[in-house]
Order: C-alpha cells, then structure tokens, then sequence
C-alpha cells in the first residue's frame, strides 16, 4: 500500500504543489487586503488572487531621502529635551524650536528645515555649548518613523487603497521613504504629500439674530505642541491637549490674541456651569439655542471645512478673561468620542510632514497610468507565452521525442505555475521584473532538464532502477553546482536597493529552488517511468 | 523535419593556442571597446537614465497627425532622444538632467506637454545624485555576485585551472555583452545590470557541467568533451531561443526593461558558445595533458 507512494513521493510532491498553488492563486481568502468599503472580490484584479505592481497596474511610486542633518552622540549635560531644542534653535537664524528635534535615546539633535546648510547647523551646534561626535545628513530614525506615520495616514485619508510607505537604505547607508500609490498620477501623489492641509480654529458667535464667524482665531502655525488624543478621565469624552504659542516676533502672540478674541466674544458669560453648551449646526453655520441661550463656540476647520465644534469649560474662560491662560496656552479640544479626538489630532498635524522630502536634490519618483499598466500586463502575457513556446519548440527539434519534451515542457510550465501561487501566497505584487524572472526561471529550468534528460538516456537504454538513480543523481550533482552559482550571483540584487529589481531577483532565487528541490527531481521520476517501464 | 544536431568539433585538429586566440581575440576586442568608451564618454557604457539623472515621459500617439513632430515643438528643451514605440502607439521622450532641479523639470515637462495636447502616459524622474548612487549600488553588486561565483567554483573544484578557466570565461562573458551594447547604442539600464547578473548565473551552468564531465567521469578527454557539448549546446541554444523571442517580442511592444534582458542575455549567451567550447576546452585539455602531468 505504502510502496507506490514511497516510489513516487518526488511525483506526489509536485502534485501537491500545483494544488497547493491553484488554492493559492483562486481560492478565497488569498486576494488582495481589501481596501475600507470594498468586498474581497472587489479588491481582487482579474480572475486571480494575483497583485499587480505599479508597473502592470498603473499608479506612483516616489523614493526620495529626509531633508535635514543631525548631531550623533550629543552630551546633553543633563538639559531637558526642550532647553537644548531652544539653545540650538536660538544660534539659527532660519529655523525655529519647530524645526529643531531632540531624541535623548538616539543622543541625537536633528534640525529639518531644509534651507539650513550643515556648516550652519554645525556652527550652530558648536556655538550652542553642547559637545557632539558627528554631524550627518539625514534625520533620526524617530522621526523617520513619525513621517511615516503620518504619510500612511494621509494616504488613508485621502482614502486611497493599496497606497503604501516604507524606508529602504541605500548601500551608502541613507535612508529613503518609498511610497507607493497605485492608481495614482504623479502631481496627485506629489501634493499629497506635499500639501500643508490648513487646519485652523474659527470662532462662531452670535450676532443680533444671525451668526458670524471670526475665522483664523487660531491657525496651525500658533501651535506650538499637538497631543495625541487621550480619554477624558470623567466621563465618556476624549480630548486633544495643545498648547497654543506664546512668544512672538513682533507684537502679539498667537496665545495673546486668542485670548483676546475669546474674551470678546463672551465666552465667560456664555460659559458658566457644565449645561452651557455650545448649539453650532454644521448644516446651516447657525448657532441654535441650547438651554436658553445662543453660545459662542470655537470651530474646527480643516482644509475649509468645519469638522467639529466645542463650547469651552467654565473654568477655562474665567482665565482667559481674566488674561492668565496665554502664560502656558494649555487648552483641550474636547470631543464626545476617543475616535473624533484620534481624527482631530491627526488633522491638526497631518499635512505638516515632519521633516521635507527631498524629491528634487535626491529622489525619483515614477507614474505610469493605468491604461499603461493594463497594456504592460498583456505584453508581458503574450511575451512569456511566446518564449516558452521558443523553448519548446527547441526543444521538441532536439530530442523528436514527445515521451522525453513534452513532460519537460509540462515541468518547466509547473514551476512557473508554482512561483505565480507563491506570489499569491505572499501577496508580492507582480511586477514586469518578476516577469521576465519568470521567464529567466523557465530558462534555467528547462536547462536543468536537459542536463537530467540526456545524463539519464546517455550510454545506452535504462533498463534498471539502479542505473536510473546512478545517473540521475549524477546530473543532480551538475545541477545543484549550477543552481548555486545562479543563487550566489543573484543574490546581491535581493539585498541591495536597486529599485524592481529585488522582485526579479527573488522571484529568480525562489524559481531555482523550486525548480531543484521539487520539480526537476520530480521530472527525473517521470522520465525513469516512461524510459524503464516497457 | 529539421533536427537539432550539435556537431562533433575535432578539437584534435587544432591546439590549444589556436582554440584559445579566437575568445582571446574577442575578450582584447570588447576590453578595448570598453576601454575606449572611458576614454571618450568617462563612462564604460552608454548609461542610461537611472544612472544619469533626467525625466523621461511615454506620450500617448492617439494618431491625430504627426507626433513626433508635435514634440519637437512641444518643449521649450531639446529632448536627448524620441523613441516611437510600434506596438504600443507610445513615443518615449527622454530628457537628460544636467541641472538639480530634475523635480521641477518633470513638472514642467508634464505641463508643457499637456498644453500641446499630447497625453503623457507615465512620467519617470531620477535625480543626478540619486543616479550616481545607483550606479555604485549597481557597480558593487556586479563585483560581489562575480566573486560570490568565483569563490564558489573554487569550491566546487578545488584545482586551479579548471577552476580558473570556469571564471575566465564568465568574466568574458559579462565584457562581450558591455562591449556590444556600447555598438550597438543599448543602454545601460537597471534591467541589463539584472540581465548581466543572470548572465553570471546562466553561462556557468555549461563551463560546470563541461568540467563536470572531464574531471569527474571516466572516460577520454575528447568522449568527455562531445558529450558535454551535447547537453550544454542543447541547454545555451534553448536559453538563447527564450531570450532572442522575448527581446524581439519586448521591442515591438516597448517594454524597455524586458527587450534589455533579453538582448543582453542573447548576446552574454551567444559570447558563453565560443567561450566555453574554445576557451575552457582548450584550458582544460592544457590541464588534463600537460599540466597534471608536470
């Protein structure tokens, strides 16, 4: 019962593959991650579970480094974060605290505005007391991570599925974010990343019977710290700490004259117990009587919108009247849920990446439309279809025997089969490197078939198990030898970071694998079948 | 019906310097070419936009008269070339990025063709400095997959000159292909790094089994010899059967990267007939007659 599974478990292996690879490649629960309000089979492009690529599906890809330099093991002589971020941005004439960054963990002072030269930043690091081993371009990893963080959820935002970012390191050892958007045209994704959404505070006080709006009491530069959103320790709200700027170049500050403007508006007498609401209607832009009364409130506007609308603490407009709030310029946006505070402190600092992508000095970017991709996908198709039938027509003119070509094309075509189900599997997007990795598999493959092929029908007919297993593992030792040379020769391609061509590489390396562990040997099993069994 | 027969080459009619000359030839002739090329251009081939910085733009040709023609009049630049791509009613426009704006110059390149009213269908950007990274990124690559293979051979074989003669003609297997592209005007992209790469992988293949069969076997030198010739002939005929289809299928389309591929590695295996049947046989039959009996 065992026996004839033992005899040709090399054969059942590779049935298993191609089944494992079609569940893979066409059943459910391998597509594409579909994206927010998208079904699976929405998310998924063709009949496949297969990816695409920018390449085969249209979209941007932009790879560009950090603008900024930063200070390595810096001494901090036991300041706080903050004094040394002022101390440093005090000997720099063109950046403010804003642009100065401190990571105590990573001994690291970075500065990211991108006018400042390094012999600025190390004039000013020298003249800033604070003694430090190098200066290198590039930011730290922490704010590196942060950019990220906020280009993912622009890229959420603007609601656009399958976009991704990540850093990749440049054999130089400089960092580069690598964001991707399929779908996408060029200028689209560049202002994307680009835009400063504004975000701003309005306030919305009744006038006689009407209302009217102060707009930009507040705007995104007056901040001088956004919190992440936190829950209220009270109740069910959540609420964004902020802390509103008090110094300024000339004149008043921003926490001055929001002060000022709150003040006027009658916020404290508005404002007097925890019923005093405020009644704003996003719908018409009136102010609605709440408990009695018609109340001021303070607007948040992102991008021209209002997103929501807050009445203010009792407590928090006794100070403002009284003029002592602007000494610290703390305040909480309220909201009632902790998902509404997540969304407000993103937009509030969303559009400010914190630190420039330097596109034009040293990155690429690439877009090809989708009409593009989609022509792109049909070549390659038609490309990767005529070169097996080049092979196998090689092939067939060689040996002018079916029972030996016609297995070897069938196998060749199998690892091919089995690489596209572990693309699937993997969820790695094709892309046209994989593709002619796919056909450089086909080529190396049917090689080492050929090699199997005339070893084994080599010096006479087979006509035992034992001469078969001779000479097969014979050719194995050639092929092996081979399979490594082509691993060890692709190999830097997969580390290093030229772009694509990582998925021909890979795609490559898996193919040879593939190839020498379960389809070439299984082909040595189908061979001794047809050749010994007579 | 037409078969494939590799033919039986009677190696005892030449010697080994004769055998070895005609690949020398060929390895001094693309060694010089390259050599010139520095000479000339400061660069050993003809570098490609992801080496050199620039913008290149696809135009759609949606047939409504002359579009190349509407280019040259389209940019307030000469492009470096126009490049009409049959299969595909595309035309590459390619701009060389001499200044460090290469941004601002896509932007306006994009804009400008949209005012003439030609449809750009993808637009690639490199930066000079990014390019230049790239290419010592590709450079070191190259050089670290040829020593990998190198050490490796060494391993498999563990004598010198059979060893020695897998690597040299690998090594003249990645110059021919540099060399004929500089002829015949190919570019040196981030595709034919990788076609070259494969090149290192793929030309092996045949000096292994060709050493394979006269070190390890039993038999004659010259029985040894025919019988790997007829695998490896067979194997280097169907890779460059695979490669020549997809280069002049990928032309016809436009799709650059592929076409690279495929031309170089068509070329490096054709370069890999001669060099490992000339060459390493002559090598080989050196070793086998004279130098183990030294």
């Amino acid at each position: 019962m065992l026996e004839p599974i033992k005899e040709n478990w090399r054969i059942l292996l590779l049935v298993l593959v191609v089944v494992g690879s079609t569940v893979t490649l066409f059943g459910p629960g391998f597509g594409p991650e579909p994206a927010p309000g998208e079904n699976a089979s929405e998310a998924r492009q063709g009949i496949t579970n297969l990816q695409y690529g920018l390449d085969l599906a249209g979209g941007t890809r932009v790879r560009a480094p950090l603008s900024g330099y930063t200070a390595t093991d810096v001494a901090f002589g036991g300041d706080t974060p903050g004094t040394v971020a002022e101390a440093v941005a005090a000997e720099l004439d063109n950046a403010s605290v804003r642009n100065v960054g401190v990571v105590p963990e990573e001994g690291a002072v970075e500065v990211t505005e991108p006018s400042v030269t390094e012999s600025q930043f190390r004039a000013a690091m020298d003249a800033s007391g604070y003694e430090y081993g190098d200066i290198r371009e590039g930011v730290t990893q922490e704010t590196r991570d942060e950019t990220m963080e906020v280009i993912q959820g622009k890229i959420n935002e603007a609601g656009l599925s399958g976009g991704s970012v990540q850093q990749v390191q440049s054999i130089t050892g400089e960092y580069f974010i690598l964001v991707e958007v399929p779908g996408q045209g060029r200028q689209e994704v560049i202002d994307l990343l680009e835009e400063r959404g504004t975000v701003r505070i309005d306030i919305a006080y009744p006038d006689g019977n009407g209302t009217a709006v102060q707009e930009g009491a507040l705007i995104q530069d007056d901040f001088e710290e956004i919190g992440t959103a936190a829950q209220s320790d009270r109740g069910t709200g959540a609420y964004v700490p902020v802390t509103v700027r008090n110094t300024a170049e000339n004149g008043q500050s921003p926490a001055h004259s929001f002060q000022d403007a709150v003040a006027q508006r009658g916020f404290q007498d508005a404002y007097q117990t925890q019923a005093d609401r405020c009644g704003y209607n996003p719908e018409t832009g009136d102010i609605e009587v709440v408990n009695g009364d018609r109340n001021p409130c303070l607007l948040l506007v992102v991008d021209g919108e209002v997103v929501n609308s807050f009445g203010m603490d009792p407590g928090l407009a006794d100070s403002m009247a009284a003029g002592s709030w602007a000494d610290t310029g703390n305040f909480r946006l309220t909201t009632g849920e902790f998902a509404e505070a997540q969304t407000i402190s993103l937009n509030l600092r969303a559009g400010a990446l914190p630190a420039d992508l330097d596109i034009s000095g040293e990155g690429t970017s690439s877009s090809i439309s989708a009409s593009q991709g989609e022509n792109f996908r049909t070549y390659s198709l038609i490309i990767g279809v005529l070169s097996v039938f080049a092979v196998s027509g090689m092939v067939f003119l060689r040996y002018r025997e079916p029972r030996v070509a016609l297995p070897m094309i069938v196998t060749a075509l199998t690892e091919v089969y089995a690489l596209l189900g572990f693309a699937a599997l993997l969820g790695y997007p094709l892309e046209l490197a994989v593709i002619a990795g796919f056909i450089a598999v086909v080529g190396t493959g049917v090689d080492d078939l050929v090699i199997i092929a005339d070893e084994v029908m080599s010096e006479g007919d087979v006509n035992s198990r034992k001469v078969f297993d001779s000479r097969f593992r014979r050719a194995f030792w050639v092929i092996g030898a081979a399979a490594a040379t082509t691993i060890i020769a692709m190999s830097p391609l997969m580390v290093l970071s030229l772009g694509d061509l990582s998925g021909f590489a890979i795609f490559t390396v898996l193919g040879v694998l593939v190839g020498v562990l379960i389809t070439r040997p299984a082909y040595g099993d189908i061979l001794r079948r047809l050749l010994t069994v007579r | 019906m037409v078969a494939i027969e590799v033919p039986e080459v009677n190696y005892t009619d030449y010697s080994n310097r004769q055998l070895a000359a005609v690949p020398l030839a060929f390895l001094v002739l693309a060694l010089a070419i390259i050599g010139g090329w520095v000479v000339a251009t400061g660069a050993p081939a003809n570098l490609g936009l992801e080496f050199t910085g620039g913008v290149e733009l696809r135009v759609a040709d949606e047939a409504n008269g002359d579009v190349e023609q509407q280019i040259r009049t389209a940019f307030d630049r000469e492009p470096d070339s126009v490049r009409t791509i049959p299969g595909d009613d595309v035309v590459v426009v390619t701009f060389q990025a001499a200044e460090d704006d290469p941004e601002g110059l896509a932007n306006d390149l994009q804009d400008q063709a949209e005012a003439a009213g030609l449809t750009t269908t993808a637009v690639d950007q490199v930066s000079p400095s990014f390019a230049s990274d790239t290419a010592r990124t590709a450079l070191f690559g190259v050089a670290l997959a040829f020593l990998g293979m190198s050490v490796l051979v060494f391993a498999l074989f563990r004598t010198f000159v059979p060893s020695i003669a897998v690597v040299a003609s690998a090594f003249s297997d990645l110059v021919i292909p540099i060399a004929t592209m500089n002829l015949l005007g190919i570019q040196m992209t981030l595709g034919t790094i990788a076609a070259l790469l494969m090149i290192i992988g793929y030309s092996v293949d045949s000096d292994i089994l060709l050493n394979d069969s006269v070190l390890r076997r039993t038999g004659e030198f010259y029985e040894s010899v025919s019988r790997a010739m007829r695998t490896g002939v067979t194997m280097t005929l169907t890779s460059i059967a695979a490669m020549v289809v997809m280069a002049v299928v990928a032309s016809v389309f436009g799709v650059g990267l592929l076409r690279d591929i495929g031309i170089i590695l068509s070329v490096g295996l054709c370069a890999d007939l001669m060099n490992t049947y000339l060459l390493n046989v002559s090598l080989l039959r050196w070793y086998k007659f004279e130098g183990v009996a030294r």
